[in-house]
């Protein structure tokens, strides 16, 4: 078990002094923020806009006071940004293993005696805390922030008409969502991890794993029969199973299910990337 | 007898068609300095490579200090070293990380890391990133890495590549050095008075076939015929004179000067046939080194291969 943490510290490292790595980090560090700004100037227009959707639903609702707050922004911005971080992982998952093979360094690391599961599975677990600290930091950023510039309140969530939650329970829901989210977030880099164990160089699996998930977010989208019938086998379905935190109450039997379905992904292309690479000839 | 250091048991591979290691077997002992020689594309990578188990053969058996390779990965590669072709490192690291990073896969104690430093002359820049290094400094760096595990083996993979001649002079030094203190060197190569110079035994491959093997001086006494260079007054005279000589052959033309090769003793025979002729003989170089020797049986084997064919 210490050797293993050794092993990951060292993935860790690797990943860290690459500059791509920071890549998401400052992203987010400077997006964020921005849309905090955009928010305190635009309050207005989003509180007339619920109000209208609300009215829309049918029966009297009028909103007193500001509905913008920090629990408010954060889940704005995790409705806005969540599409595009899954490019931000596959900026790391898809170098951890190609990036070795394209600058020959696997000709030092594989020769120790150390066997070839553990190497692989120490960068596979680097990649999920690499993961999980960017989604960690995104959370935090966004609701660190937005409780600190525009404070607490009920968090109003548009689900078959308007929900009201409460702002302990809204911290709850938070903290399953981005939970949820570092799991759904697995499944894509598990994808670029196996497109990285095929090959020796780190731009092939990024655009491998955008490209599947690219595909497999249009077919999911598109009302025809035969992909109406495939969707609920594709794992981008499940991409949003974060939002269900936020219904009332929770459906957990639908998360669960999303869960079930991404664990299997998760399984099957870990399992794809150990098979191959175990058996793979490192020629560079 | 004692256990060998490394051996090799008919191994063969392929990629797709092309047999790039044919049935090759080789047993080094402990201690000696073993040449692996060929031309490039010859297989030696692929054979080193099926040492360190970054690749694995079609079929036969690696042992180290006699435990399969294949099957005890992790206790083979404890006892062994090795620098594959150039030497790549994590460029944004330094030195120091790297050799931390490395050494941490065998517990190995920081010490050592000042101690391999210190062999290989690196430990004033220690703290610099690899990518601020020379070829010549990646190259000591790559053979520090090798010696971090106290090996009893060494497996050098053209360790002087892309270096001056006073950085092969160093590396040379520094392998003779190793040697010395017990440690059992399997060096590939192809600049081939470099493994004259510090090699006891070796193996000849081309094509992934052994060609010749055994003790290196053995060999060069071996020879039969012996390469020169001979600079003439009338060189078209002398090149006639010379293809109808069955005893010697013309290698190649440069100007004045004519490189031949003939059996042995038989120089003076070719001297007194050009003074007969009325060729003035200017100067006459004997070239005789393990390169000569090795693109002789080099084409010898391409002959034979053709003609079988």
């Amino acid at each position: 078990m210490k050797f293993m943490l050794t092993l990951i510290k060292n993935e860790i490292q690797k990943i860290l002094g690459k500059k791509r790595s920071l890549i998401g980090f400052i992203a987010m560090g400077v997006l964020i923020p921005v849309i905090m700004i955009a928010f305190s100037y635009s309050e207005g227009g989003f509180a007339n806009e619920l109000s209208k959707k609300a009215k829309g639903m049918g029966g009297g609702f009028l909103v007193v006071g500001s509905i913008v707050n920090g629990y408010f922004i954060a889940h704005m911005i995790m409705n806005f940004l969540w599409v595009h971080i899954p490019f931000l992982i596959t900026l790391v998952a898809g170098d951890v293993v190609a990036g070795e093979g394209a600058a020959g360094t696997f000709r030092i690391y594989l020769i120790r005696p150390v066997s070839r599961f553990k190497i692989l599975l120490s960068k596979l677990l680097a990649v999920y805390i690499y993961t999980a600290a960017l989604i960690i930091f995104f959370g935090l950023l966004s609701l660190g922030l937005g409780v600190t510039w525009h404070g607490t309140g009920d968090l109003f969530v548009l689900h078959d008409g308007i929900l009201i939650l409460g702002p302990e329970t809204a911290l709850i829901r938070f903290l399953l969502a981005y939970t949820l989210a570092i799991f759904i977030m697995f499944s894509v880099a598990s994808l670029t991890y196996m497109f990285s164990s095929m090959v020796n160089n780190g731009i092939g699996p990024m655009v491998g794993a955008m490209a599947v998930i690219i595909i497999s977010i249009a077919i999911s989208n598109i009302p025809l029969d035969i992909f109406i019938t495939v969707k609920p086998y594709l794992f981008t379905t499940y991409f949003d199973i974060w939002m269900k935190a936020f219904y009332d109450p929770v459906p957990w039997d639908a998360i669960f299910k999303g869960i079930g379905v991404l664990a299997i992904y998760i399984i099957s292309f870990v399992s794809i990337s150990f098979w191959i690479f175990t058996r793979k000839d490192i020629l560079t | 007898m004692s256990t060998p250091a490394l051996e090799i048991h008919n191994i063969c591979k392929s990629y797709g068609k092309r047999k790039v290691v044919d049935n090759l077997s080789i047993c080094v002992n402990k201690g000696e300095v073993y040449g692996f020689l060929g031309p490039n594309g010859a297989g030696k990578s692929t054979t080193i490579r099926i040492i360190l188990s970054l690749t694995k053969a079609d079929s036969g058996v690696v042992k180290i200090f006699g435990q399969s390779v294949s099957e005890y990965k992790e206790k083979t590669l404890i006892h062994t070293g090795a620098m594959i072709e150039k030497a790549d490192f994590y460029q944004n690291l330094s030195a120091e990380q790297n050799l931390k990073m490395l050494a941490s896969m065998t517990k190995t104690p920081s010490k050592r890391i000042d101690e391999v430093l210190d062999i290989v002359g690196l430990e004033s820049r220690r703290m610099d990133k690899v990518k601020k290094y020379s070829q010549g400094m990646k190259q000591r760096l790559g053979i520090a890495q090798s010696l971090l595990n106290y090996p009893k083996l060494l497996v050098l993979d053209e360790p002087t590549n892309g270096l001056d001649p006073g950085g092969m002079k160093e590396i040379r030094d520094l392998i003779l050095k190793l040697s010395n203190e017990g440690i059992t060197i399997f060096i590939s190569s192809h600049l081939l008075s470099e493994v004259e110079k510090i090699c006891t035994s070796m193996m000849i491959i081309k094509n992934g076939v052994v060609i010749r093997e055994g003790n290196v001086k053995g060999l060069i006494s071996e020879i039969s015929d012996i390469y020169f260079t001979i600079s003439v007054n009338q060189v078209d005279k002398a090149q006639t004179i010379i293809k109808n000589l069955s005893f010697a052959k013309l290698v190649n033309t440069d100007g004045e000067y004519l490189q031949i090769t003939s059996e042995k003793d038989r120089i003076s025979d070719i001297i007194k046939i050009f003074v007969d002729q009325g060729i003035q003989i200017k100067s006459v170089i004997p070239n005789m080194t393990l390169e000569d020797y090795f693109l002789t049986i080099t084409e010898e084997n391409s002959k034979g291969n053709n003609s079988r064919s």
